[in-house]
């Protein structure tokens, strides 16, 4: 069942002989922008969960090749074998960070139940009839006192790590939990009590580092947002600074009062970069953590003003969505940042403002001031929300991801169950959609796509949320460079 | 229904005017119960920790098997509980169905 051979000459890994080598992925992400086909199919989270359909949530297989008969309909669902599992986030068994690793193919998909805890491994060998291949069941995971399993990526030498956000009670602490290239639980990858709060986390090998962030404990966010639990402070605020080889947490950055719920990360793909971006959910602001050392600003040491010891890294608020009054409301609503990525290139910046309903695009040549390029506003509770083809968009723009070339981007519209019942109840009944725009990276703007509508409101169980979308061949928010 | 044990009889109601009626052993959790008869409840995390199979007791006795850690006191005050660590201790009439666990949580800025 393991897609590793094992590699002859153990040396690759640390020469980093990229030209040599066939493992999976590309060698440079320039190399994944030039040597990529445009997508021809994407794999989307399709969800029943929470919802009186009585059906499981499915993998579905979305047709985005334009010269296709069946172009923007979902072509096959492979369905996981128990209900209640909300699929969430999910990730490859290889991506280009193991592109020293021999006979490694990027064929398997992880993918996790958010509220079950249950871990899926389907196998993509035929890309458009993907099969179920094994199940590791909640009771594996709860053993080792973790549950709500998150972001998984592939991590160098065949494993697979994943961000839990909860002990096996739903409570706190969370931690990480590593697969092996057989796709058994390995065990807890970190010492039990380096973090308290989890969610999002992207690594730079090269650096040695890797950033985490923080939701809260599975019991607080799993039944819905309650304002009672942002006064009592069981919202996350911080990010956890890594040492990757040691998986021990060198700093904790407290992003304060503007870094509320910090979500998504990701760092430039640039191997060699030490710049990345962070998302804070409630707060509405995009953060830019840096290594400090390298990217002090003239003021600072002008100043004199030395980080502390062992303070290596900062994080700095360099976007602010400025909260809305909205008719009706009693209080200005946040723009809601759920979601962000950077393009292959490391050029552009985009995000979702769930409840606003805008995307927006930034460019980040100068990665500590990013400019507003671009937005679209589709869906959302400010963007009139205008039909596309005629279907009434139920909520916002949410997850996100680029083609490889940074010239179309996907976006479906479900956050989370109980969340979308609470903020947009009319997505049950409905469905989610998945929307495109066009993207041009020389002017740096973006447009609606008008013809590309995939209804998830429409399949034979019944309306169903949409949430992550990836790509067979790698995409922006899960290859990582060594 | 495990043998030996008293069981109760569990109506299930939805707020659209279904209803089903189960009977459930007294070391039986509702949802498990409900799922053997075949009659299917939202569930999530089956560990009383994320609130996806919230019920609203409108008569009877349950017991929770575990602490409902994803009911605050307000929400246990107010009759919730959760299927799948409840047990009956008397026959029940439960609200039940996703529109249920919605009511926990309200939209904060509406």
């Amino acid at each position: 069942m393991s897609d590793a051979q094992q590699p002859d000459d153990t040396t690759a890994h640390t020469e980093h002989e990229h030209h040599d080598t066939e493992g999976p992925g590309y060698a440079t992400p320039q190399a994944a922008i030039e040597e990529s086909e445009p997508e021809e199919v994407a794999y989307v989270m399709g969800l029943y969960v929470g919802t009186d359909v009585d059906a499981p949530d499915f993998l579905g297989v979305v047709d985005v090749d334009p010269d296709s008969d069946t172009y923007t309909e979902i072509v096959d669902r492979v369905e996981m074998p128990n209900r209640g599992d909300e699929l969430h986030h999910f990730g490859w068994n290889a991506c280009s960070s193991s592109c020293h690793m021999d006979g490694l193919e990027r064929r398997h998909l992880v993918i996790p139940g958010q509220r079950s805890s249950r871990i899926h491994v389907v196998d993509t060998k035929d890309r458009r009839n993907p099969e179920l291949e094994s199940v590791i069941e909640p009771e594996e995971v709860f053993e080792h006192d973790l549950s709500a399993p998150h972001t998984t990526h592939c991590i160098p030498d065949g494993q697979i790590l994943i961000s839990m956000l909860g002990d096996a009670d739903g409570d706190l602490p969370g931690g990480f939990l590593a697969l092996d290239e057989n796709f058994e639980v390995d065990g807890r990858w970190e010492p039990p009590g380096e973090i308290e709060m989890n969610y999002d986390y992207w690594y730079q090998p090269r650096h040695n580092v890797m950033v985490s962030s923080e939701w809260a404990a599975p019991k607080t966010y799993y039944p819905g947002f309650d304002f009672e639990d942002v006064e009592a402070g069981n919202y996350g605020q911080r990010l956890h600074v890594w040492d990757w080889e040691n998986k021990t947490v060198e700093q904790t950055i407290d992003l304060g009062e503007e870094g509320l719920i910090p979500l998504e990360v990701r760092f430039l793909h640039s191997p060699e970069a030490t710049h990345g971006y962070v998302g804070a959910a409630l707060s509405s602001n995009v953060f830019h953590f840096h290594e400090a050392s390298e990217a002090r600003s003239a003021s600072e040491q002008s100043s004199g003003d030395k980080p502390r010891d062992g303070d290596e890294w900062r994080a700095e608020s360099v976007i602010d969505v400025e909260a809305r009054e909205h008719d009706g409301w009693d209080m200005p609503v946040p723009g809601l940042v759920t979601d962000l990525l950077v393009s292959m290139d490391d050029r552009y910046l985009f995000f979702s403002n769930w409840l606003h309903g805008d995307v927006r695009m930034y460019d980040i040549s100068d990665p500590a001031n990013p400019r507003l390029a671009d937005r679209i506003w589709a869906g959302g509770h400010f963007g009139d929300p205008a039909p596309v083809q005629d279907r009434e968009l139920a909520g916002g723009p949410q997850m996100l991801q680029l083609s490889l070339d940074g010239e179309r981007l996907y976006w479906t519209t479900s956050l989370f169950s109980s969340w979308d019942n609470q903020f947009y109840p009319e997505e049950a009944e409905r469905g989610s959609v998945m929307l495109k725009a066009d993207v041009d990276p020389r002017n740096g703007s973006m447009s609606l796509d008008e013809e590309f509508l995939v209804d998830f409101g429409d399949l034979p169980g019944g309306p169903a949320r949409a949430h992550e979308i990836r790509w067979p061949d790698g995409d922006c928010t899960s290859d990582v460079w060594q | 229904m495990t043998s030996g044990s008293s069981a109760h009889d569990v109506a299930l109601e939805w707020p659209d005017g279904h209803e089903e009626r189960v009977s459930v052993a007294e070391d039986e959790p509702i949802l498990s119960a409900a799922e053997h008869a075949g009659v299917a409840l939202p569930f999530g995390c089956r560990t009383g920790a994320c609130a996806t199979c919230t019920g609203k007791l409108l008569d009877g006795r349950i017991e929770h098997t575990r602490p409902p850690r994803a009911l605050k006191q307000r929400h246990r005050d107010a009759g919730y509980v959760l299927l799948c660590i409840a047990e009956p201790r008397s026959d029940c009439r439960i609200a039940v169905g996703a529109d249920i666990q919605a009511e926990l949580v309200s939209n904060p800025w509406r």
